[in-house]
């Protein structure tokens, strides 16, 4: 047995692929349904739920069998890809209230379509009132998210994945159960033998032998089980006693959510993909909210129609976890571009970003709340397009007009305001000392620049006609040359730029591009 | 008589006042009532304010705009909370009006935004200004329908000291009709999250529903004689519509570069 203190929770799913059909489409739930195997009628029944069971519908059945025995059943057929996600979404549940969370191996015989997962619980009884306590709240956890499950708190990872095993056959999900440490033996003496689910060919020698309950098993001496069952005996005996079996690891987890759905008829129209995208959205969030993180940009993949593979990052200006905000988002990106043929699956995925944090100052004003802030980021990018919303920022080179827009950061703004600091180093560093606010004349920038026309006797404008100035050169300085970019096509450019100032009393900057050989307007002072 | 809600009991109609003597009387006697309402006022003390109607609204705190030119028309500087219109053509100095002002609240430290739909912006010239660009959330909104709504989501989000809101498109008035229920519910937003909501246009949009108006008209641009460089604008101001105070005042000021 493991050292009394040891303490070890275990959330476990009895069928993983009803849980996960339910969690994606709840509609069903308390009706009778089954998961089968593939589409068609030849498929056979992976899962079905109590109601269906209690219909006459068996796994291992064909479709047609389950539909013959009950008139209103409705039929799935099993994701893989929703499966995994729900697998994932066992251990964010885990994740919430522990760093030291493991997936249990999988299972095998019996036991195939269970998942379970293993938290370390030592000492977390303190943070909770009771382990029954701490029980119920991760099994409302998970519940929460989608997966009814039940919990058990043992001394060792088998005894409390045997102790669920037991549960789940005697009651319906979300009840906890907790072994006191020193009460396992007699825990699971009067369990059955299957709830170990040995391999065929060991069980039928139990059997032979008349051991069929746990407490037979671990009443036998370990030494004389392996001379007459074999070597996989003492390792069996090992299990139940839960020994070899440390509580898992902290380590670092990966920020990264994944929802997916194979799709069981295509969809050609957005409005009806949108309801999905509705869903899984909703499904990812909660999975980040339970994790502490929120959504940063969003990677979608579809599926299409002909094998066709449609990939997109969708950017949001703020990590957030508004579902109504990120759907916008999502709904823009394929609004912009839609699918090139029906849709067969749907992969939505994101890097779970720390939510934001602000501290607050006495002396400084308090400005925009930082949720609320996310949101209202989101809420404009998904408005006005994505890069088109942030905070201004110069880049380090001459070509006029060359700026970068850097995500919106309270953080970042008051870093800079206190050090004066730029936010990241590719960008021109900040004037060490800031001019003191006063009427300096300003530029409004045209972009694109507004193409004019010029009279320039000797190279000196003397008239213009353009879109935002147009008479006679009253004053004019300049020219100021500009040039760079020598090294690229793209980036080459070169420019004779003059102050001037019309007979219409407007002062613009013109310039002279001397690669394309044109006037132009790129600023008006104001 | 405004009475706090800790108030004590006996200032209740019911209860006979108490007397110099400290005893209770069933009837006030005349002259009694001065007594023991100066009785009460020295045992409620700093809990009871006088006044039959509530007290005045306080001032609403006012925004420097940086320009002692401008501060002085508007009355100590842009209030809080409203909506200022800053119209003129191109070259009169709309732009290094609200570039000075996005300095002063930037520097000061606090979270201001430019809703663009001219995409006009031009950082360079802002940090010459003096704005500290990270503290500017710049929203480069694609269509005027955006730019609006933009506008009232930054409005919601509280916490913005100024809202700047261009919609002077390339020198060219944007010839769309903004409809009066917008300017309406700009307005209220901004009062309600207590946010100054400046508007940058060619000619005047916002009509009666702006609280203060500023008209600017160049005069003269400064060129120096040798070498020839640009030095400045001579421009003015007039407070063309003013609901806090007079208005019609003109300032003549110079905007160098």
């Amino acid at each position: 047995m493991s050292t009394p203190s040891t303490r070890v929770a275990c959330l476990r799913v009895a069928d993983l692929p009803l849980a996960a059909e339910l969690r994606a489409n709840p509609e069903p739930a308390g009706r009778p349904l089954v998961v089968v195997s593939a589409p068609g009628p030849r498929a056979f029944v992976v899962s079905a739920s109590p109601e269906a069971r209690a219909h006459g519908a068996r796994i291992g059945a064909s479709c047609v069998h389950a539909r013959a025995v009950c008139a209103d059943l409705h039929v799935r057929v099993a994701s893989p890809a929703l499966e995994r996600a729900a697998r994932d979404t066992l251990l964010d549940a885990a994740l919430a209230f522990s760093p030291r969370v493991a997936a249990a191996p999988p299972a095998t015989g019996a036991f195939l379509a269970e998942a379970s997962v293993f938290l370390d619980a030592s000492g977390i009884g303190s943070l909770f009132r009771s382990e029954e306590t701490f029980a119920a709240a991760l099994a409302a956890r998970s519940a929460s998210l989608g997966l009814p499950a039940v919990v058990c708190v043992a001394s060792s990872q088998e005894i409390a994945r045997l102790a669920a095993r037991r549960l789940a056959l005697e009651s319906e999900t979300g009840r906890v159960l907790v072994i006191p440490p020193g009460g396992e033996a007699d825990f699971l003496a009067p369990l059955p033998m299957d709830l170990l689910d040995p391999p065929d060919e060991f069980a039928a020698s139990l059997t032979r032998f008349g051991i069929r309950t746990l407490g037979d098993l671990l009443r036998l001496p370990p030494r004389a089980l392996a001379t007459r069952l074999g070597p996989e005996a003492p390792k069996l005996l090992a299990r139940v006693r839960g020994e070899g079996h440390e509580p898992p690891l902290p380590h670092h987890r990966e920020t990264r959510c994944e929802e997916a759905l194979d799709l069981e008829h295509p969809i050609e129209r957005l409005e009806p993909l949108g309801f999905v995208l509705r869903g899984m959205l909703s499904r990812l969030v909660d999975r980040l909210d339970a994790r502490g993180l929120a959504c940063g940009p969003l990677t979608l993949e579809l599926a299409l129609e002909g094998g066709r593979r449609d990939a997109r990052r969708i950017g949001v200006a703020a990590a957030t976890n508004e579902t109504r905000t990120l759907l916008r988002l999502v709904n823009l990106a394929l609004e912009q571009r839609p699918p090139a043929a029906p849709v067969v699956s749907v992969a939505l995925g994101t890097r779970g970003r720390p939510g934001r944090r602000d501290q607050l100052d006495l002396f400084r004003p308090a400005g925009p709340a930082p949720a609320e802030l996310s949101r209202t980021l989101a809420e404009l990018e998904a408005l006005c397009g994505e890069g088109r919303v942030g905070a201004p920022a110069l880049r380090d080179e001459h070509r006029p007009d060359a700026f970068a827009l850097e995500p919106f950061a309270l953080q970042v703004a008051e870093a800079s305001t206190r050090k004066g600091k730029a936010p990241k180093a590719r960008t021109k560093p900040a004037a060490p000392k800031r001019p003191p606010p006063s009427a300096r004349l300003g530029v409004r920038a045209l972009r694109p620049p507004q193409p004019a026309e010029v009279t320039a006797p000797g190279g000196r404008p003397q008239w213009v006609r353009s879109r935002v100035a147009t008479g006679r050169v009253v004053s004019r300085s300049g020219p100021w040359r500009t040039t760079g970019g020598w090294w690229s096509p793209e980036r080459r450019h070169a420019f004779d730029h003059w102050d001037i100032a019309t007979s219409d009393g407007t002062i613009v900057r013109l310039r002279h591009d001397r690669v394309a050989h044109r006037w132009e307007i790129d600023g008006i002072y104001d | 008589m405004r009475f706090s809600p800790r108030v004590s009991p006996r200032a209740g109609g019911t209860e006979a006042p108490v007397g110099a003597s400290g005893t209770a009387s069933p009837v006030a006697a005349p002259g009694g009532s001065d007594r023991a309402l100066a009785t009460l006022l020295r045992d409620l003390g700093p809990q009871l304010r006088r006044g039959s109607a509530p007290p005045p609204d306080e001032p609403p705190a006012r925004d420097a705009t940086g320009l002692p030119e401008i501060d002085r028309q508007l009355g100590g500087g842009v209030p809080r909370g409203r909506l200022l219109e800053i119209a003129g053509p191109p070259s009169s100095g709309r732009t290094a009006l609200a570039l000075a002002w996005l300095a002063r609240l930037t520097q000061a430290g606090e979270v201001t935004a430019v809703v663009d739909l001219a995409d006009a912006l031009d950082p360079p010239s802002a940090e010459a200004a003096g704005v500290v660009l990270p503290r500017v959330l710049w929203v480069r909104a694609p269509g005027l329908a955006e730019a609006l709504r933009s506008t009232e989501r930054l409005l919601d989000a509280r916490g913005f000291a100024l809202v700047l809101l261009d919609l002077d498109i390339g020198g060219v008035q944007a010839d769309a009709v903004i409809h009066d229920a917008t300017w309406l519910r700009l307005a209220r937003a901004a009062a309600g999250s207590h946010t100054s909501l400046a508007l940058l246009t060619g000619r005047r949009l916002a009509g009666t529903f702006s609280d203060l108006t500023l008209e600017l008209q160049p005069s003269v641009a400064r060129f120096s004689d040798a070498p020839a460089l640009l030095e400045g604008l001579e421009t003015s101001a007039t407070l063309v519509r003013n609901r806090l105070g007079p208005p019609g005042l003109v300032s003549p000021w110079v905007i160098s570069t």
